[in-house]
């Protein structure tokens, strides 16, 4: 690869004690393939990872025989996050476990500390059994609904212990008390930790990787995506537009878009739950690419509409493009 | 074998022990007093020296700065004070306040002409254009008139903001930095003010690395205790973010702590702060058992339950702050303290609760009701630090529960403005820091300055709580003022209660230990308004003599 990540995204895992974050961690870091990622968490002695598959383990600071690397972060994240960025070797995407009490919006203002390192999305997790009476509380009721209101997207937690209808009521009140919000159940925690990371490294190389669905690897039958190519640039203020607009239903998204307005180089595009990103693309040896676009759109099987998204995307095209030329591709994955 | 006995003189000697309140002699032999009364009542102990270089000023017992961070000593080591507010600087030297930018431009010139590396950065700490007059921002545009090229970094008093020259913006590569506490003007151009250290990161790592990440540097300690001492303080706490239980930083303090010129005490709170949960909090404090010195003594051990009130992180009940009715930050679950404070107490600790406002005091006072219920302890003290907002019934409570408190009175003087325009309003901030209340209703009330926060000076602090005057000059809650005979008290017998020192320490008695404050003039005979400018002439720490300034 001739071009090394030169920014790290990070994502910021939050909810309130209880919630579900350090299962959702330990899962995370036994099953992530493909991307050196490194989780710094509060509660170092409640990480839990099966022992085959340390490699080492030293202080706060766990190594994986995957890449991956758990450490805690100590009395001061932003110098941890700091000193993380530094590494020659560090880690291409990190997560921090935002504590149980925290806003995690003020966490993610850690996320740009370094100059390497960028915000990717605010995960909010909500234990949907106790979320609505916590909300409730003296104590900490505005703290429960800060953290929904910071979260790009929430994931309510042990839904199988309720029935369908009590999720149903708590999902209604999440997205009555939060307008807009993106919220999805955790039933498949693992696959969740595959999706929380689907952004890969902060640089895609599409023409090498157009092959494959994503370069995140493979989605199972959980999740479908939704694809746009085009040769040629797309319109940036349309994109804009079709990106603010997109249904609850797209938790992820990622591109890489040259745009008609600024010919000669690529723009990056990242999408979590309702936060999205078009930044331009930054290469290690500073120099720019023009090239062809590409946006993929996940979502879970079933809840993406696929028709939908294709008629909010169509204005992003060229105009009078022929059909031809703007290959649009449709596909839905399969493990 | 005892040693030899040394008389020492006074005008008066104020004793702040309920037997006898007056002498003019008091004998010391081996650090502790044997004899007080007149020179005859001393004689009667044998031969002894007489000492009366002070025998014109008035002594009493050792101050006790019952709440501060060795935070201040590092700062006094790595940067020059520039901040707005009159500072005693280790030598004793006050450092005047300077409060305008073109002020503090032209200080940071002469600093900087002292600076022969022309790599070397400028590091300043204390300053607060909230209080400056006029109230003007401070920009790298400023900064760039001290220096183009020399990389300049101030740190905000609160330690939450600093303010940096273009020279920095461009070493640390500002440009690619994301963090949104950057302030940027309507170019996007970065003003210079980075608020929060996730945005002030990169420039610390370029300009004041060794200010961050522990410091074993020895010159911290001395100054700590310097800065105290010029005021008056025989001892001084270190408020439980150090990191006593890593070797290395302990035999650092120890090492300073023990040579026999180091001129104040050390009472250090184990670290509940930064250790994260309750078995290695005990585990901590287990292993620094016996641990220390004569001058540095491990009691008690800190957790933080919330934020800073002028930072609007305070835990409040309702209404909330001022106008927005919101609501600051737990440092920890609820649900998490109330099992980490019954872990404390159970393990036989004595918990020191930060609790900066009201809701966070409740929260502690439950958290000790539930502990005292399944396992009953007298004489614990656990108390609260800053409880700025306590009211009479919660101080009911903590007196039905052994709870006692440190009053963070210096706010009333230093934001008692700014608490009735922005945060609490004019009631709350006329309620602030209740300390007569609290006296009254039989805690025992100490008052601290919480340095670097604002300045350790134990007679400003005992000034503040008997006369409750803003800046301004405004009198906030004028029955919540303490005569200056409760203020002496507060910053002296009762700090050492909290401290389970009354036994050695905090008043002059016969067997306790022979720490004096010696002061130019009487503190029960002058206005109380006039506590605060009292001269002090030296301190003994002891038996042993440190002068103003030593």
């Amino acid at each position: 690869m001739d071009c090394l990540p030169v920014t790290v995204p990070v994502t910021i895992l939050g909810g309130y004690l209880g919630a579900g974050k350090t299962t959702l961690l330990n899962r995370l870091l036994a099953d992530v393939q493909g991307v050196r990622l490194t989780v710094l968490v509060n509660d170092f002695g409640e990480v839990n990872i099966d022992a085959s598959l340390i490699a080492n383990r030293d202080g706060e600071t766990i190594s994986l025989a995957n890449g991956c690397v758990c450490c805690s972060i100590g009395d001061n994240l932003g110098l941890t996050l700091y000193d993380l960025a530094e590494r020659p070797d560090g880690p291409e995407h990190i997560l921090i476990e935002a504590s149980g009490v925290a806003d995690p919006a003020r966490i993610a203002g850690y996320a740009g500390c370094h100059p390497r390192l960028c915000l990717d999305g605010i995960v909010v997790l909500a234990d949907a059994e106790t979320v609505q009476a916590r909300a409730g509380d003296r104590y900490v009721g505005d703290v429960v609904r800060q953290q929904l209101a910071a979260a790009d997207l929430i994931v309510l937690s042990r839904t199988d212990l309720l029935d369908a209808s009590a999720t149903r009521s708590v999902r209604d009140w999440i997205e009555a008390e939060m307008p807009g919000a993106r919220v999805q159940e955790a039933s498949a925690m693992s696959r969740l930790a595959q999706l929380l990371l689907a952004g890969g490294g902060g640089t895609m190389d599409m023409p090498s990787s157009s092959s494959s669905s994503s370069s995140s690897g493979k989605h199972d039958s959980l999740f479908a995506a939704w694809r746009l190519a085009s040769a040629l640039p797309l319109d940036g203020a349309a994109l804009r537009r079709a990106l603010a607009a997109l249904p609850p239903a797209v938790l992820r998204a990622k591109g890489i878009v040259s745009l008609a307005e600024a010919p000669g180089r690529r723009f990056v595009l990242q999408l979590v739950g309702r936060r999205w990103s078009l930044e331009p693309e930054v290469r290690s040896d500073g120099s720019a690419l023009a090239g062809p676009s590409e946006v993929v759109a996940i979502g879970l099987a079933g809840q993406l509409d696929m028709d939908q998204l294709e008629a909010l995307f169509a204005p992003t095209l060229p105009a009078g493009l022929p059909r031809a030329v703007a290959v649009l591709l449709r596909q839905e994955d399969r493990a | 074998m005892a040693g030899p006995i040394t008389v020492f003189s006074a005008r008066k000697i104020i004793t702040m022990d309920a037997a006898i309140e007056e002498a003019t002699h008091v004998a010391v032999r081996d650090g502790i007093v044997i004899e007080l009364g007149d020179l005859d009542d001393c004689a009667a102990w044998g031969p002894y020296t007489l000492d009366d270089r002070f025998g014109s000023g008035v002594l009493m017992p050792g101050l006790i700065e019952s709440h501060a961070h060795l935070l201040d000593g590092l700062l006094w080591a790595k940067a020059e004070y520039v901040g707005p507010v009159d500072r005693h600087d280790p030598s004793g030297k006050l450092r005047s306040g300077i409060n305008t930018v073109p002020g503090l431009v032209q200080r940071l010139k002469e600093l900087e002409a002292g600076l022969k590396d022309p790599s070397q950065p400028l590091v300043g700490w204390g300053v607060d254009p909230s209080l400056n007059d006029p109230i003007a921002p401070i920009t790298r545009h400023d900064l760039d008139q001290v220096s183009s090229t020399r990389p300049i970094f101030l740190l905000h008093a609160s330690c939450h903001i600093a303010y940096v020259n273009s020279a920095t913006l461009t070493l640390a590569n500002y440009a690619a930095v994301k963090a949104p506490g950057v302030t940027r003007d309507s170019s996007g151009e970065p003003t210079g003010e980075l608020l929060e250290l996730a945005a002030m990161m990169a420039a610390i790592k370029a300009t004041a690395a060794d200010m961050i990440g522990g410091s074993t540097d020895a010159a911290q300690f001395y100054n700590f205790a310097k800065v105290a001492q010029a005021r008056g303080a025989t001892t001084i706490v270190d408020g439980g973010g150090s990191t006593y239980f890593d070797p290395a930083f302990l035999k650092a303090a120890l090492v300073a702590t023990g040579a026999p010129d180091f001129p104040a005490r050390i009472v250090a709170h184990h670290n509940g702060i930064t250790v994260p949960t309750a078995e290695e909090m005990i585990r901590f404090a287990a292993s620094l058992e016996g641990k220390g010195n004569d001058k540095l003594i491990f009691q008690g051990i800190k957790i933080l339950l919330d934020g800073s009130n002028q930072g609007f992180t305070g835990r409040l009940r309702p209404p909330g702050y001022l106008a927005s009715g919101a609501n600051g930050l737990w440092n920890r679950g609820p649900e998490e303290l109330k099992t980490l404070v019954p872990a404390l107490h159970n393990a036989g600790l004595q918990v020191v609760a930060h609790c900066n406002a009201d809701q966070a005091a409740e929260l502690f006072i439950e958290a000790v009701a539930t502990a005292q219920a399944k396992n009953p302890r007298f004489d614990h003290r656990h108390f609260i630090v800053h409880g700025q907002l306590l009211d009479e019934s919660l101080m009911r409570r903590m007196a039905a529960l052994g709870i006692h408190v440190t009053l963070f009175s210096n706010h009333l003087y230093y934001w008692g403005e700014f608490h009735r325009a922005h945060t609490f309003g004019a009631f709350r901030a006329g309620a602030m820091n209740p300390a007569s209340t609290a006296l009254r209703l039989g805690l025992v009330a100490a008052a601290h300055s919480d340095t670097p926060v604002s300045p350790v000076d134990p007679l400003l602090t005992l000034w503040c709580a008997a006369n409750r005057v803003t800046a301004a000059g405004r009198v906030l809650g004028p029955r919540e003022r303490v005569s200056a005979h409760d203020a002496l008290r507060m910053m002296t017998f009762n700090a050492a209660y909290l401290l389970h020192r009354d036994h050695e320490i905090g008043s002059i008695r016969v067997g306790k230990r022979a720490d004096f404050a010696v002061l130019a003039e009487d503190p029960l005979a002058i206005d109380p308004m006039g506590l605060r400018d009292i001269e002090v002439q030296g301190t003994i720490v002891g038996g042993r003599v440190f002068g103003a300034g030593a």
